[in-house]
């Protein structure tokens, strides 16, 4: 089943007559339950194609369907309902209320369903024993690590149980152990939960955790490589070769 | 870009920012221009002559000065933080300090003299209003007239000059102690750092609740006798201005965001959306601003205090001038009532005239006394005028029998009676024993008889006849025969009391004019009610202003917490709602605390200076309340305006 649909997406900045394309026509499907990488140099794009999948922007050109139903016809109202209900985020700098604590940032996408205080405190535990942040629930987030944070951000985007969960670099700001730790977490909530994950990052360990690594160059789809039955190592490998034929600057003569 | 268009960039933008501030400062100078205007204005003198209008003009003047002079101060201080980082990027470019100085300097030049100019415009096209309004609630009947006033236009630019120095001054020390770094870092060391609820907090809130309850106590039983020497009294008063004061500044400190974490506990971290906005924020924040809120609280319960206290005294005036008179004109010598009523009758004026004889009793009142607060008589023998029933209408007492009449609240205070019990009256020889029924509210005799507010003793002719018999000469008063004088037609009273003026004089001890002390009361009221409104108004606007800052400041600071809601799927509408819900926190805390502190205040002193206290104490209270809800209404919209951008 498709979870996301998007069809020759385009975006640009600017007006009529200094435009900046960002996107120029990008076709992307995602399954149910699939772990997707979005890879690309800096300013590829990748991170404007996120923004625009996750409906925090909108779109110049094109077609985004979320479980069937196109998010870019949609009033502002409707897709920030939309976001609360369907989507869920990790975001490079965490993205945690400093005046919160722990569980009640996690708390915080179940607090407009209406779902009882028992049923939300069953998730609450299910979800942060697996990411392992049970026992600082009551910390502020100035009081933890960042790895801590980024559990509490990850756990904050799986407890609704959304569609679909967009993570913008979230090991940018990491360790490589947290980094690993994290990464670890999220493909063990993936298959666990069957939770769908699309992922922008340039690293490419992160890549390699996942399922599918789409590669973006100058607004465009580059190519894809398919982890299939290969061990993490292998494609770890695969995605190093793309990624130096991608380059970064095309050579001059 | 040259540094001339950078100023004018800067000026444009913050123009925009701060027009609140521009409002403010517009606001005091014109007022400011105002006040010293009228103290410099002719038509002054009428009202100078009779209550030193002038002096007391001048007192508020000052304090008007150290009102705006703190709030401008302040006000700078939030505005130069907030501009630290591109103070900080304009070194960074290799500015150097005093260029960047130089450069603020022009900046606030341009604001700030603006400001003087176009507020002493608007100051020199309102005194006439003010004037006008001064002289209508003063009743003093002169023609305001527009009155230019060199000498108060140079005292006005006198003293903004001053307070701009002052200004410049504190800039150029922020500067020059700031380092590159330091000055982009200012912005996130101000955030308070966010941390767990300590033991000690939970005490302070405790303790903050605590002291200010007992100071309510305390003031409560202030007045009602239970602080009989007047070092206790004074004793009394120093606690509770001291515990109020302390114990509301440890009520922000510790005690807000205890109560609030006690609601947060029991939430067990399931918040909706508006606690989220209001509660965990206000949480953190009320604790650094304690001092601040403190100071805006205290004020604002001294102004809304003297300002209610003043308007019962003013509302009361013609309560007040009634039971003085008891009748429109009272007299107390016949030929000089003869007099007047001669020139009544010339003129046309019909009245009635009562007269009646008051002689002065000891009495004992000993069994009917509940208790005597402090008054230093002998109750055994209390000096009281006593009139016969037959002089008064509708009240007939039987022979053993007598009925006080005359009552007041301020008199309930000090001596409060029983409803009924024996007394006795004492005469030169012998004690007329007889039974006391209760207490009726009209004066019968003017305040001359009465020594100010005393009841007056009823009781039957045939009492009246023995008692006059055997009077005691060392207490009787020089006359002991009322006049009084009350107009057919209330239309005439101020044709007759021009006549009475004309004749008397405006007041003296034997004659008085009900209408000549309401106004003679109304005028010292009304000044004193006209400075301390606009003294309270400024006060207002200026703290309003404060914490619209402070709103400001806090909106930009918590913005990435709203692109981070607004991201996770939360409407600008949901977040509305949140910051409402934290706007009626964060401004009617310190106004209910504010008000709670006004009404007792009142409450424990009011009968001090006046007759009637819930209608004035209320309309007080409501305006105050109306004004100050301006600001959170507009504090909200700019908050409206940076969610609306947060993504």
């Amino acid at each position: 089943m498709k979870i996301l649909e998007a069809n020759k997406i385009h975006k640009s900045y600017g007006n009529k007559f200094n435009k900046q394309e960002v996107l120029k026509g990008i076709d992307i499907n995602v399954e149910k339950g699939e772990f997707v990488s979005i890879m690309g140099a800096s300013g590829s794009g990748k991170t404007t194609l996120l923004n625009v999948l996750s409906s925090i922007d909108k779109v110049s050109g094109g077609t985004i369907k979320i479980e069937g139903k196109e998010m870019t016809a949609m009033k502002e109202r409707q897709l920030a309902e939309f976001r609360k209900h369907h989507l869920g985020f990790i975001f490079q700098d965490y993205n945690l209320l400093d005046t919160l604590t722990v569980k009640e940032n996690i708390l915080l996408p179940l607090s407009i369903s209406k779902i009882s205080k028992r049923a939300a405190n069953e998730m609450f535990n299910g979800v942060a024993a697996e990411l392992g942040i049970l026992d600082i629930k009551d910390k502020y987030p100035n009081e933890i690590s960042g790895g801590q944070k980024q559990r509490t951000s990850a756990a904050r985007a799986f407890i609704h149980e959304p569609s679909i969960i967009f993570a913008d670099e979230p090991t940018g700001a990491l360790d490589s152990k947290s980094a690993s730790d994290l990464l670890n977490k999220l493909s063990e909530m993936n298959q666990n939960r069957k939770a769908t994950i699309v992922m922008v990052t340039h690293d490419t360990t992160a890549a390699s955790f996942s399922g599918r690594v789409i590669f973006i160059k100058d607004g465009q789809i580059y190519t894809q490589l398919n982890r299939g039955e290969q061990s993490r190592q292998t494609f770890f490998k695969d995605i190093m070769k793309t990624q130096g034929v991608l380059g970064g600057v095309p050579n001059e003569r | 870009m040259s540094v001339n268009q950078l100023i004018f960039r800067n000026l444009k933008k913050n123009l925009k920012n701060y027009y609140l501030y521009v409002f403010a400062l517009i606001f005091s100078v014109a007022l400011y221009f105002a006040f010293v205007t009228l103290q410099y204005d002719p038509a002054m003198n009428d009202t100078k002559d009779t209550m030193k209008g002038a002096a007391a003009i001048r007192a508020a003047s000052v304090l008007l000065v150290a009102i705006v002079s703190i709030f401008l101060l302040y006000a700078n201080n939030i505005f130069i933080k907030r501009r630290s980082k591109e103070i900080g990027l304009f070194q960074l470019i290799g500015m150097t300090k005093s260029r960047i100085f130089s450069i603020l300097t022009a900046e606030n030049f341009i604001l700030y003299f603006g400001s003087l100019v176009i507020g002493s415009f608007i100051g020199f096209s309102i005194s006439r209003l003010i004037l006008m309004i001064l002289f209508k609630i003063s009743g003093v009947d002169a023609i305001a007239s527009l009155h230019f006033s060199s000498q108060a236009l140079i005292q006005t630019v006198v003293v903004f000059c001053v307070i701009y120095l002052l200004i410049m001054l504190m800039n150029y020390v922020f500067i020059k102690r700031q380092s590159i770094l330091s000055l982009f870092r200012v912005v996130s060391s101000t955030e308070g750092k966010v941390k767990k609820m300590s033991i000690f907090e939970i005490i302070i809130g405790i303790i903050g609740v605590v002291l200010i309850i007992s100071g309510y106590y305390v003031s409560t039983k202030l007045l009602s006798g239970n602080f009989t020497t007047v070092t206790g009294l004074f004793g009394a008063m120093i606690f509770i201005l001291g515990s109020v004061i302390i114990g509301t500044y440890l009520f922000y400190k510790g005690s807000v965001s205890f109560i609030f974490n006690l609601i947060r506990k029991k939430k067990d971290g399931y918040l909706t959306i508006n606690q989220v906005l209001s509660l965990s924020s206000i949480m953190f924040r009320m604790k650094s601003n304690a001092l601040l809120l403190t100071i805006i609280t205290t004020v604002s319960a001294l102004a809304i205090g003297l300002l209610s206290l003043s308007y019962i005294s003013y509302y009361s005036a013609e309560k007040m001038a009634e039971n003085q008179v008891a009748g429109d004109f009272s007299f107390v010598k016949p030929e000089e009532a003869a007099k007047f009523n001669q020139v009544l009758e010339a003129n046309n004026i019909s009245f009635n005239e009562k007269q009646i004889d008051v002689i002065q009793v000891d009495a004992n009142l000993k069994e009917i006394l509940g208790n005597l607060n402090g008054l230093m008589v002998d109750p055994k023998a209390m000096t009281m005028p006593v009139i016969s029933d037959k002089a008064v209408k509708n009240i007939d007492v039987a022979e053993g029998e007598t009925i006080f009449t005359g009552y007041n609240d301020l008199l309930q205070k000090f001596m409060s009676l029983k409803d009924s019990g024996p007394i006795g009256l004492k005469g030169q020889n012998e004690t007329i024993p007889l039974h006391y029924l209760g207490l009726k509210k009209d004066s019968v005799v003017s305040g001359y008889f009465t020594n100010g507010g005393q009841p007056t003793a009823i009781v039957d002719e045939t009492v009246f006849e023995l008692l006059k018999k055997d009077v005691n000469p060392a207490i009787q008063k020089e006359s002991s025969i009322f006049i009084g004088i009350t107009l057919k037609d209330e239309v005439n009273i101020e044709k007759a009391n021009d006549l009475f003026k004309e004749m008397f004089g405006s007041e003296d001890r034997f004659n008085s004019s009900r209408l000549e002390i309401s106004n003679g009361q109304k005028q010292i009221m009304g000044l004193i009610m006209f400075i301390v409104g606009f003294l309270g108004l400024t006060f207002l606007i200026t703290s309003g202003c404060i914490l619209y800052f402070k709103q400001m400041g806090e909106g930009e600071e918590e913005k990435p917490s709203y692109t981070i809601l607004r991201k996770l799927g939360f409407t600008q509408g949901d977040l509305l709602k949140g910051i409402q819900a934290k706007q009626i926190f964060n401004f009617g805390i310190p106004l209910v605390v504010g008000l709670l502190h006004s009404y007792f205040a009142v409450q424990s002193g009011w009968f001090l200076f006046g007759t009637e206290v819930w209608t004035p104490m209320i309309i007080v209270m409501v305006i105050y309340t109306g004004l100050y809800s301006v600001f959170g209404i507009l504090s909200v919209l700019y908050y409206k305006k940076v969610i609306k951008e947060a993504l």
